[in-house]
């Protein structure tokens, strides 16, 4: 079973290489935003995935919530600066 | 950055959110010596509840949650704590935040002594580290300006 975490793991990785690529030579401001906000569910994925590896899943679940959280507030951070900016 | 946005989906999301993100940062500063976290930690999510509920109900409505006067006095309520369990720790006669001491006023055993110390000293880390973080994005936000009925 730890293998198949691991394969689905390095799948996950190869997904965040590719969103990667669109954050940073993404066209305009929004697809960035959006590849970065893939990056972060993406890796709270793989925070799990590594928790079920190493057998220690309490621990990564706190850290893993706590990403989830801060990805959302930096999304609207991001978000409403943009909207107050005025420059999509 | 601080004008309140009409997004009805962003308010009540945030509504429904807060209360459960910082029930989370109590139990991450609670938690912190048997699990990852710990003040430092805590504090940062618990100041993340309060800049969410600055970001999506406007200025006017979080400075009646928590103004500019109250984080600072917070910041410093929590250096207080501790300074203040580090140097009831001096004054019971032994070193500096060592907390094997505090067994003789809270009439417990050392190790559970030890155990209640570092959770004050937790809990004063994480109550400074909250008031610090809203403190420095209410700054960056309003442009270091306060509103005319703070000085």
């Amino acid at each position: 079973m730890d293998s198949f975490f691991l394969w689905l793991g390095m799948g996950l990785f190869t997904l965040v290489l590719l969103c990667l690529y669109r954050g940073v030579f993404g066209p305009g401001v929004l697809n960035r935003i959006a590849g970065i906000c893939a990056i972060g569910t993406k890796t709270l994925v793989i925070l799990l995935l590594m928790g079920f590896i190493y057998n220690r899943v309490e621990m990564f679940i706190d850290i893993s919530l706590v990403y989830a959280l801060l990805n959302f507030i930096g999304t609207i951070t991001v978000a409403k600066y943009l909207e107050m900016k005025g420059e999509v | 950055m601080t004008r309140v946005t009409d997004d009805i989906i962003i308010r009540a999301v945030a509504r429904v959110m807060i209360p459960f993100i910082q029930l989370y940062a109590l139990y991450v500063i609670m938690h912190g010596h048997h699990s990852p976290g710990g003040g430092f930690q805590g504090g940062v999510i618990l100041g993340a509840s309060f800049i969410l509920y600055l970001l999506t109900h406007g200025l006017e409505e979080a400075k009646i949650r928590m103004s500019e006067i109250k984080a600072g006095l917070f910041s410093s309520f929590g250096v207080l704590i501790y300074s203040g369990i580090g140097l009831l720790c001096l004054i019971l006669g032994s070193n500096y935040l060592d907390y094997g001491k505090l067994s003789t006023i809270l009439k417990v055993v050392p190790a559970q002594a030890r155990s209640l110390g570092i959770l004050g000293v937790e809990i004063g880390v994480g109550i400074t580290v909250m008031a610090v973080m809203f403190s420095v994005f209410f700054d960056i936000s309003t442009g270091g300006e306060l509103p005319e009925d703070e000085e």
